[in-house]
């Protein structure tokens, strides 16, 4: 079965699913241990948010049981609204008695979340990109399993530079919100370390589909490096609107923040031929977990794990391991079993450090394959470099009390 | 090239398809004063049924044709079967039902082609740019401005220069008078929103080479062709086509002069229009 043919018979068979968890969590509310997957099921980031719902299925699924108590999850759809969420995760909290969420796409709407969770006594577990998540906004009840924007940067833009250092001109396309001035500010202290001159900024809206003005803007400051920083369907619209402008002729393009695999699915191989992307997950990581994660989702799903299903499961199953070691479900005792917790993980080594509630683990850089030299149908990119880059715990800004 | 120069041929690249798109809204509204939220739903299916006969192997050229034959196809059943039970009822009706129309077509998008967008390749005879000095376009763009300006004069001479068009815009005064005159009124009602479903398909078909086909692509091209229908005047096609390039214009030009509120100045515009002549730049007072 296809990965899209099973999001077609998923996507039927979801709300009836949802409605009928949600009245048996009710009755089992006080015996069940309850999940929450806050994630946006609708608007631009719908499909990252369908495959985050499999990838939270899948954990659940796998364990069934934490402290001899079912375990049980509900999906929430954000909408991609900081408010919305924050509302979902309310009535989730107050009506079911769901303490456990994983989730948030958006940096601005698991920021709120963040705050939610903690209130209500819960733990958060986010994939979300904002610095300020682990950074100066950090809570005790939020944790961050992926690189935050300063990682996702020095991964990509200072290892690109170094292997080009003739390309002295770089153009940055940039959504105006917390996630977006994150990754321009990483990348312009990178510039004017090594001396790189930034030949203009186009910033745009959340919701903005058409980017040939900024392409056009682009187009004309003649850079060497077009450093795309918007994520999700917005980097693929930038993308092919890009490339249907020539620009990958004369120019080198970087994803700073690629969705991996579902976005070159979307994309397809001759758009991604020779561009670069920056990663959090990629399905061939040769590591023990996601060798288990990839048979898994082969045999359950019958396609390979992608970055929003593999980022939903690793933070269900830190939830679900944390509770485990903790013992109880109590709040304190499930982020005291978190905080430092080291496991072999989906990258390789990952830690979750104790004083911002950072997951350190990889960000990798890819660069996109031409199709005649595809393996295999999802082979879309060869790894380039892969490693570990974040904020000394001091300069992050997080003071955790 | 000035970049405005430049900006303001690109904005007329994105007004013309904006005018495709919001033509068959102005012109149903005129003619059936009916309120159509399940327009972009019409323009969602142009743009996978583009996806989907490409893939099949069917050329862009052919796609061109059939795709918005058959959205008409649909959009003319749709208003047979469904729409025209709700024409007497109050605007609240006619909101919930296409609105309801719209997120069906769209979940059924999500279910048949999945969550995820998909590209449609630019046919080959358009693919690369072309270049006079400085300033770079590509050919595809260049072909969807032209091709659009063909269309818009086709569709000025159907409804200025034919018999069905005097029709038409002489229900948009009185269906009364026209079914008086021997007319099949409700005949001319099928046909002219088969028209608006076919040519929001087309707009959904041009735009896939640029945009990719994605489900929730339908709400945000609504929320656009609303914009250019209330700019340029409800039932007016010189208002949606004088509406289009404004917007387009204006889009393209603040991408450079304030690129992070080029999509808010679509609404200012919209608001200023508003304030100066509440019936639109080309809409008449009823």
């Amino acid at each position: 079965m296809q990965r899209r043919h099973f999001l077609q018979l998923s996507a039927l068979g979801a709300a009836p699913a949802s409605l009928g968890l949600g009245s048996s969590v009710w009755a089992q509310a006080q015996s069940t241990i309850q999940f929450g997957c806050p994630v946006p099921m609708s608007g631009a980031f719908a499909a990252n948010g369908k495959f985050a719902d499999l990838g939270m299925k899948l954990a659940i699924e796998q364990y069934g049981k934490a402290l001899n108590m079912p375990l049980a999850y509900t999906l929430l759809d954000t909408e991609g609204k900081p408010a919305t969420a924050v509302r979902k995760v309310q009535e989730s909290s107050q009506q079911k008695g769901a303490r456990f969420f994983a989730g948030g796409i958006l940096s601005s709407e698991s920021l709120a979340m963040g705050k939610e969770v903690e209130k209500a006594g819960g733990v958060f577990i986010t994939t979300a990109g904002a610095d300020e998540l682990t950074g100066k906004d950090c809570n005790s009840a939020t944790f961050r399993w992926s690189v935050p924007t300063f990682g996702a940067v020095e991964q990509t833009v200072r290892p690109l530079i170094e292997s080009m250092p003739k390309a002295k001109r770089w153009y940055t396309i940039t959504p105006q919100y917390v996630f977006g001035d994150g990754l321009l500010g990483a990348a312009k202290n990178i510039f004017k370390e090594k001396g790189v001159e930034h030949v203009g900024n186009s910033y745009h809206s959340l919701t903005e589909k058409e980017f040939s003005g900024y392409l056009t803007n682009a187009a004309a400051a003649k850079p060497d490096v077009l450093l795309i920083l918007n994520f999700g369907a917005q980097s693929s619209d930038t993308l092919r609107q890009a490339i249907s402008f020539g620009m990958h002729k004369n120019m080198t393009i970087l994803i700073a923040w690629a969705s991996g695999l579902e976005q070159f699915e979307s994309l397809g191989a001759d758009l991604c031929d020779g561009v670069y992307f920056g990663a959090q997950y990629w399905h061939t990581a040769d590591t023990p977990l996601n060798k288990e994660l990839v048979k898994r989702t082969q045999d359950k799903f019958k396609h390979n794990p992608n970055y929003s299903l593999a980022g939903s499961y690793i933070c269900t199953k830190l939830l679900i391991d944390a509770i485990l070691k903790a013992g109880k479900t109590d709040q304190k005792a499930v982020i005291a079993a978190l905080e430092g917790m080291k496991y072999q993980g989906l990258t390789g080594e990952e830690e979750v450090r104790k004083a911002d509630h950072q997951v350190l683990k990889n960000y990798y850089l890819l660069k996109g394959k031409a199709k005649a030299k595809m393996a295999n149908k999802d082979d879309y990119v060869d790894v380039i470099s892969s490693g570990k880059s974040f904020l000394p715990v001091d300069q992050t800004g997080c003071k955790l009390t | 090239m000035s970049i405005y120069l430049l900006q303001t041929i690109n904005g007329i690249g994105i007004g013309m398809l904006y005018f495709l798109l919001a033509v068959g809204l102005s012109i149903v509204f005129g003619l059936l004063r009916f309120v159509n939220f399940a327009h972009g739903a019409f323009y969602l299916l142009g743009a996978y049924f583009c996806y989907q006969l490409t893939r099949w192997g069917m050329s862009f050229w052919l796609t061109l044709l059939v795709a918005p034959l058959a959205v008409a196809a649909l959009g003319w059943l749709t208003e047979k079967l469904l729409l025209r039970h709700v024409y007497a009822q109050p605007h609240e009706f006619h909101i919930l039902i296409t609105v309801g129309l719209a997120l069906v077509v769209q979940e059924l998008v999500i279910v048949q082609w999945g969550p995820l967008g998909d590209t449609v390749a630019t046919p080959d005879l358009l693919q690369g740019v072309v270049m006079w000095g400085s300033f770079v376009y590509p050919k595809y763009r260049l072909f969807v401005i032209g091709f659009t300006a063909v269309l818009a004069v086709l569709l000025w001479w159907v409804l200025e220069g034919t018999r069905l068009g005097s029709a038409v815009r002489a229900g948009s005064e009185s269906t009364e008078m026209v079914s008086l005159l021997g007319y099949n009124v409700f005949g001319i009602f099928s046909l002219v929103f088969a028209l608006g479903a076919g040519t929001a398909a087309l707009a959904g078909v041009l735009a896939a080479p640029i945009r990719g086909a994605e489900p929730f692509m339908g709400i945000e091209a609504l929320g656009v062709a609303f914009v250019i229908v209330v700019v340029g005047g409800l039932g007016s096609f010189g208002g949606a086509l004088v509406g289009g390039l404004l917007i387009g214009i204006v889009q393209s030009l603040m991408s450079t002069l304030w690129p992070e509120g080029a999509r808010l100045m679509i609404y200012i515009a919209m608001a200023a229009v508003l304030l100066l002549r509440p019936h639109g730049l080309l809409g008449r007072k009823t």
